[in-house]
């Protein structure tokens, strides 16, 4: 096949490739998205093309490599259709079972099934296990269906016929207002209105316009946007292609993470095929609309994923916020007028156009519209992406589709909206999570980053944590942000070695309102919310590390110490094996003594002493009793 | 107009205003530290934060949010001020507070609003900086320990100078402002960054430890170097100027100087400079009393008759030169002249034939709003760097078209989307010609009443854009994209220097840049000009006061030929060393030897050395008067300091010898103006009460042209040889004189000959290299400076230096074919 040149001929190209599949033919599907990758799906694909040919059945069986199916906890995940047979933890070793039991003979490998942790309940399909089943995926879906690198099979899930739509049936402001009246808004932390964005951009006086998508997520623990354009580069092409036509510019730009290789080289792969087809380039599906679309990779700053700082960052200057006004709808790159949105919401327009505004605006509540990806991680179960409708409550992503917290702990407090966002505790599970719920609650949705905590969890040095990453990756260029994140870092360092003060959490409130309410951009201004929103919530802790220079949660190292119980301990000499430092001291039958001196705090004594003795205590903010090596 | 309430104040300013422009209009005080007004909205210091009702529940900064209608700002309240001193109490916690040895103390605006906000404890600490200063150049001082990061220093040489030295480098706690690959300061030395930093982190080194802010003296003066007519604000203390001052309130520079504006001052004073008068006696030189001096020098003009000839420079005051017509009228003489090598004669002929002006015909402002602007020759910068930075401006902010008619590459050539026409030496005129062929093919030249269109048509069959193209190596698209969008443009700029180095086609030059302005409507459009600016600080002033030759008069080459066959007895030169400036060396050598020669100088320059009467003269900052600049600016010089010894101004040494030949000299400077006022064209309304802090220019933003007569101007023929020389002006020098101060000196301390990396590496030469160049006429040599903007076959040499004695060779080319030995 060579260039596309109508929608006529796309329908029947598409069905062309339909027609050579067969939806009975047993397909195997192997995750590649970057998780599954680093838990070894490379060699499990290795293993799957030499067992096909070993076994003789290649021409009975399909098998494909896809994009990130968003269970990373579990992965590498095979999946086996058509019946939809979930294997997780795949290994090289299992492939010759896999192979001659399921696709052969139809049986299902148990071992290799999920096991819900809570019930001990086996699923075998993959809608039936409950991290699925609870969720929503209409972006994320496409993942597993198909292999990023193939534009057949992006055609084979109705990819570009939103862009055959737009081009042919839709005026650019019949296209806007689609997106307005679908309610979208930005997936990429403001939740600003991407048609009313579009609609700046599209008014603003000038022939030359670009647009951007902003692939440059920081957020630690957070990768949505990167397993969406990992696995699925052609969606969110396509919907750029769209609001290129909207606002009317022919020249984009897609600003990537170094960081991800993977998502570079499949969005180059992307770019050359959907190039070659007449998908991008000149006169695109005959339709007269012409746009390129370059690929830039950042350098590694979290604040490049701040609009105007990537905007610098394209041109190559410094990578720092400028100040709004202007905002880049009326100047942006090269001082044209731009717009930039997120890969998520990029990824949702081809979904918006094709489905209506009146199907996204279904889905949600009043004023959060469609699913929001969120990476669930942290202390819960299941770790991954998960794709909810706007409005599902933080208690069910956390508990229903994420399983709960592991080892029957404490659930504390979760974590939304990244690095800035804030953390909420139980009693605010019942939460919606949508954008304005959230900032309501004192957290945020920004990109979609969700944190689980348990009982173990300081929540001071969440904080610290927090702020020491944005002390790293504040810019510097306005004093704010620059001295003032490094201020309440150092507060909370303080606290967290025991040296806190009277008036630190004065201080710290003080500095907190000043650095949200004078600095330039969203980094400042949201940098301490999780300061905020830890002393609403867990203002006892601070005070307990302040007043008591005790750390509840038995986490900050400086403020605990390990104990033996003489009462309990029974002189079996493990927690003095596994003591790293010489510090404990003990004979065979003889009470063991911590030299607090020089213990290190590694917890090794704790995890070594048998739960039948459970003689190691760990104390904070009380004495350590003298214990003498007495007979047991 | 936009209204708004300030602090209960209702006013009314631009929709364009920021808060805090308008707040400054309302006479409402709101602190900055990273805000400049020349430079664009920035917002980093947080410093200037203020409350706005309609948008409440956090601080607005004043300096970037755009006024709106019916806003209600409040520049002061409690919170704001706690917000204010955090912020400053975040800048002290790594400022290094060296207050007592720091040159900025006093003027230091971190100090100043520390004390304002009464921060007297500080609640937070920190590391300090402790970073190495930056001292390898001997101009420009960095402490970075003392840097607040506002960025002025980045974003002015940036936007406004064009060269960008400055970047942020790391993040946060780590952000520091440094150059390329953090090495030393290696730039144009323009000094503009030390004037915007608002602590102490960027110094002028010469200043250091000189004088505290308060014990100087402020004096409004203007530069003395370029015809750009800077204003300079000098700071004087112990009858020295110990630095000049920054001042953005008066002039047209904006407080843009360049490095002889800025650095470039201390000759006047030098140790060097003359400070009692010299006779030859006995073949030598010997100080004697003034009285002696003028009588020796009465005597042997007397002695002339009307054999005689002066010739002046155009650094002297309109009074100044006002009396050397006088004194010229006294001796009874028409031999009169200044610029020797007659560059000038792009104005006083090729304008004057055609347009029937003398003058640029814009103002230096209205460039920064053209959209198409013509620079004939990438030197234009390096002769006017600080409206060059118009330019800059012009086409950074407004996205102007900048096309270069250009030997050499250079600043301009550079900037962004200039579109460079590389030309074989010599050739600008047939590129011109070819534009305004171009116009008048493609029908989009003005015509309407303008004279000779058939005749300039008939003698531009010969340079079509194609055939100009094949003989100067310009691409014939590239000339036609620049015919086009000069036609095109709103607001259009031509420009063309002059100087002792430019020497060749200067009228041609003249005549075909106007046909050019006629063609595109430039000349007398508003909004637009044509700009031919003189090399010196009054070169304008002394065209239009008319130091040239009469009717029967000789001109200045003529004067120094006939002085050399002893048709002329005598030669009067004031402020000009031809032995070092003018062309043709062995001509000027000739006359000095043969005539008896009065020189009144700052220096024992060469020329002064073969004097037999030598006066020592004062320096722009010892007098009073005015300079009109190369815009028809007429701005007031003030005394800075009193000259050294016994020199004496121009003024007063030209009213002795005036009244000396029984003429009648006026007072006072004041009278001077006001008697050259009277006979002066365009100046006939002007009063010294009219030049405020802007100046007065004559003739107004637009100068109309009297005329609108094209005349066709003969291309010319590259020059032939392997290898060829240009002579022009170094961005650090201007004349001779700044060879006597140190800050130009300390950039560029010898003269050189340039050449491209290609020639470098065929001729087996590198940086420092002795090379030698032979020519029709003789030889020069010099050490070798490798760079990238000279084409093959193409070598470079400044001319400011008298001792490459350049003039051996140069005798006024537009290029000289030499032969490289390499030493």
């Amino acid at each position: 096949m060579s260039r596309i040149n109508s929608p006529a001929e796309l329908e029947s190209f598409r069905k062309e490739i339909l027609s050579q599949r067969d939806p009975d033919k047993p397909c195997i599907t192997l995750c590649s998205g970057s998780a599954c990758l680093a838990t070894g799906s490379g060699k499990v694909f290795a293993a799957l093309e030499q067992e096909i040919e070993k076994q003789g059945i290649t021409a009975e069986v399909s098998f494909r490599t896809t994009g990130c199916h968003g269970f990373c906890e579990q992965g590498p995940i095979v999946v086996i259709y058509p019946q939809g047979i979930c294997y997780l933890k795949v290994q090289p070793e299992d492939i010759a079972e896999i192979i001659s039991a399921t696709i052969k003979e139809q049986k299902i490998v148990e071992r290799l099934l999920y096991v819900d942790p809570n019930t001990g309940e086996k699923s075998s399909l993959e809608e039936d296990i409950p991290f699925y089943k609870h969720q929503q995926r209409l972006v994320l879906g496409a993942n597993r269906k198909i292999d990023p690198k193939s534009l057949e099979d992006y055609l084979a899930v109705e990819g570009y016929q939103a862009l055959a739509k737009t081009l042919f049936e839709m005026t650019p402001e019949q296209v806007v207002g689609e997106v307005k009246d679908a309610k979208l808004r930005g997936r990429g932390g403001a939740g600003f209105p991407s048609g009313v964005k579009w609609d700046f951009a599209r008014n603003a006086p000038g022939d030359q316009k670009y647009v951007v998508v902003n692939c440059d997520e920081g957020d630690p623990g957070a990768y949505m946007d990167r397993s969406v354009m990992e696995g699925n580069p052609f969606a969110v092409l396509e919907g750029l292609m769209i609001g290129a036509y909207a606002i009317g510019a022919n020249e984009g730009y897609v600003y990537v993470r170094q960081e991800y290789p993977l998502a570079v080289s499949n969005l180059a792969i992307a770019i050359e095929k959907a190039e070659k087809y007449g998908l991008l380039g000149k006169d695109i599906l005959g339709s007269g609309f012409d746009f390129t679309v370059k690929v830039h990779r950042g350098a590694g700053a979290f604040i490049c994923g701040e609009e105007t700082s990537l905007l610098n960052s394209l041109e190559g200057k410094p990578g720092e916020p400028n100040a709004r006004p202007p905002f880049p709808a009326t100047k942006g790159l090269w001082g044209k007028p731009t717009n930039i949105n997120n890969v998520e919401t990029w990824a949702n327009i081809p979904l918006v156009i094709n489905k209506g505004a009146d199907f996204f605006s279904a889905i949600g509540t009043e004023n959060s519209k469609g699913t929001k990806i969120f990476s669930l991680v942290g202390k819960v179960n299941n770790t991954g992406l998960v794709e909810v409708p706007m409005g599902a409550s933080l208690r069910d992503i956390i508990f229903k589709i994420g399983g709960g917290v592991p080892d029957g702990k404490q659930f504390k407090a979760v974590q939304t909206g990244g690095p800035s966002g804030g953390c909420l505790p139980e009693n605010l599970l019942d939460t919606k999570v949508d954008f304005d719920e959230l900032t309501k609650a004192g957290a945020m949705m920004g990109s979609g980053g969700m944190i689980v905590m348990d009982e173990d969890t300081c929540l001071v040095d969440i904080a610290r944590y927090f702020l020491e990453f944005l002390s790293d990756e504040s810019c510097g260029k306005c004093t704010p942000c620059r001295e003032g994140i490094r201020q309440m870092l150092k507060i909370l360092t303080n606290m967290t070695n025991g040296l806190g003060q009277e008036g630190d959490i004065e201080l710290l409130q003080e500095l907190a309102e000043t650095t949200k309410g004078s600095s330039m951009c969203a980094l400042g201004k949201t940098a301490p919310n999780p300061v905020l929103s830890t002393l609403k919530h867990f203002r006892h802790e601070y005070e307990a590390h302040i007043n008591h220079q005790k750390c509840p949660a038995l986490a900050c190292k400086e403020l605990i110490a390990f104990y033996i119980d003489p009462d309990k301990c029974k002189g079996c000499g493990a927690c003095l094996r596994k003591c790293p430092a010489d510090a404990i001291t003990g004979e065979k039958k003889k009470i063991h003594v911590v030299d607090q001196g020089k213990c290190t705090r590694c917890k090794g004594c704790f995890e070594a002493c048998p739960a039948a003795f459970d003689a190691v205590r760990i104390l904070s903010g009380e004495p350590v009793p003298v214990a003498v090596p007495e007979e047991v | 107009m936009v209204n708004l309430t300030i602090d209960g104040k209702q006013i009314t300013v631009s929709k364009k205003a920021t808060i805090y422009e308008a707040a400054k209009e309302a006479g409402v005080h709101i602190p900055v530290l990273c805000y400049a007004k020349k430079l664009l909205p920035y917002g980093a210091c947080r410093i200037c934060l203020v409350e706005v009702e309609q948008m409440k529940g956090r601080l607005i900064p004043s300096c970037t949010t755009p006024v709106t209608e019916g806003m209600v700002v409040n520049s002061i309240s409690d919170e704001i001020r706690k917000v204010r001193k955090t912020v400053l109490e975040f800048l002290l916690v790594n400022h290094v507070v060296e207050c007592p040895v720091c040159d900025k103390g006093g003027e230091c605006d971190l100090q100043d609003l520390t004390y304002e906000y009464e921060v007297v404890t500080n609640r937070f600490e920190g590391e300090k900086f402790d970073l190495p200063t930056d001292e390898i150049n001997p101009l420009i001082e960095r402490n970075m320990n003392r840097c607040v990061l506002c960025g002025k220093c980045v974003r002015v040489c940036d936007e406004i100078v064009g060269y960008g030295s400055y970047s942020f480098i790391n993040r946060g706690f780590e952000t520091k402002i440094a150059t390329a690959f953090d090495r030393g300061l290696n730039c144009e030395f323009c000094g503009q960054c030390v004037s915007m930093c608002p602590v102490g982190a960027i110094l002028p080194r010469p200043f250091k430890f000189k004088a505290r802010p308060w014990q100087l003296k402020e004096v409004d003066s203007v530069c003395g170097y370029c015809g750009n007519g800077c204003t300079v604000t000098f700071g004087t203390k112990d009858n020295e100027v110990q630095t000049i001052r920054f001042n953005d309130k008066n002039g047209v520079n904006d407080g843009n100087l360049c490095i002889r504006g800025r650095f470039g001052i201390s000759y006047v004073n030098s140790d060097k400079r003359l400070t009692r008068p010299l006779v030859r006696r006995n073949g030598h030189l010997t100080e004697t009393s003034w009285d002696d001096a003028i009588q020796v020098a009465v005597a042997g003009l007397k002695a002339a008759g009307d054999k005689l000839g002066v010739i002046s420079g155009a650094r002297l005051t309109n009074e100044e030169l006002f009396l050397v017509k006088q004194l010229a009228k006294t001796l009874g003489t028409e031999n009169l002249d200044h610029s020797g090598g007659e560059c000038y004669k792009g104005v006083t002929e090729g304008l004057k034939e055609t347009l029937g002006i003398q003058a640029s015909t814009g103002t230096f402002p209205q460039v920064e709003h053209c959209d198409a602007i013509l620079s004939i020759r990438s030197d234009f910068y390096e002769t006017h760097p600080v409206f060059g930075m118009v330019v800059n401006q012009a086409v950074r902010n407004n996205e102007a078209k900048l096309t270069v008619i250009a030997d050499k590459r250079g600043k301009f050539t550079k900037l962004p989307n200039a579109r460079t026409l590389l030309h074989k030496p010599g050739l600008e005129l047939n590129i011109l010609n070819a534009i305004c062929s171009v116009l008048l093919d493609e029908g989009l030249a003005k015509t309407d009443g303008i004279e000779g269109l058939n005749e300039l048509k008939d003698a531009l069959k010969d340079y079509s854009a194609d055939a100009v193209a094949a003989a100067t190596g310009v691409g014939a698209d590239a000339i036609k994209q620049a015919a086009r969008e000069l036609a095109q443009a709103d607001n259009a700029a031509i420009l063309l220097a002059y100087g002792l180095p430019y020497t060749a086609y200067s009228k041609e030059l003249g005549t075909a840049a106007a046909n050019l302005a006629l063609l595109t409507g430039i000349a007398g459009r508003p909004g637009s000009g044509l700009y031919l600016c003189g090399e010196k600080a009054n070169s304008q002033g002394a065209v239009d006061l008319s130091i040239l030759p009469g009717e029967k008069g000789l001109g200045a080459q003529q004067m120094l030929a006939a002085a050399g066959t002893g048709e002329l007895k005598a030669l009067y030169l004031i402020g000009e060393d031809p032995l070092t400036s003018y062309p043709d060396r062995a001509l000027v050598e000739k006359a000095l030897e043969a005539s008896f020669l009065v020189v009144q100088d700052l220096f024992l320059s060469p020329t002064a050395q073969k004097a037999d009467v030598v006066f020592p003269a004062t320096s722009f900052a010892e007098k009073d008067g005015t300079f009109t600049n190369a815009e028809r600016r007429i701005q007031r010089l003030r005394v800075g300091i009193t000259p050294p010894g016994e020199a004496r101004t121009d003024f007063a040494i030209l009213q002795q010898l005036i009244q000396e030949f029984g003429g009648q000299a006026p007072a006072t400077s004041a009278e001077a103006f006001a008697a050259l006022a009277a006979e002066t064209p365009g100046y006939e309304m002007v009063s010294l009460e009219m030049l405020g802090p802007q100046g007065y220019v004559w003739g107004g933003d637009i100068l109309q042209p009297e005329s609108k007569k094209l005349l066709p101007v003969a291309g010319a023929v590259a020059v032939d040889g392997d290898y060829q020389l240009l002579v022009g002006s170094s961005l650090y020098h201007s004349g001779t004189v700044s060879t006597g101060a140190k800050g130009p000196m300390a950039v560029v301390s010898e003269p050189y000959i340039e050449l491209g990396r290609e020639d470098a590496a065929a001729l087996k030469l590198v940086d420092g290299d002795l090379l030698k160049l032979k020519a029709a006429a003789g030889e020069i040599q010099a050490k070798v400076k490798v760079d990238r903007r000279l084409p093959k076959g193409v070598l470079f040499t400044p001319y400011h230096f008298s001792q490459l004695e350049l003039n051996r060779i140069y005798r006024g080319q537009a290029a000289i074919a030499v032969e490289p030995v390499k030493q």
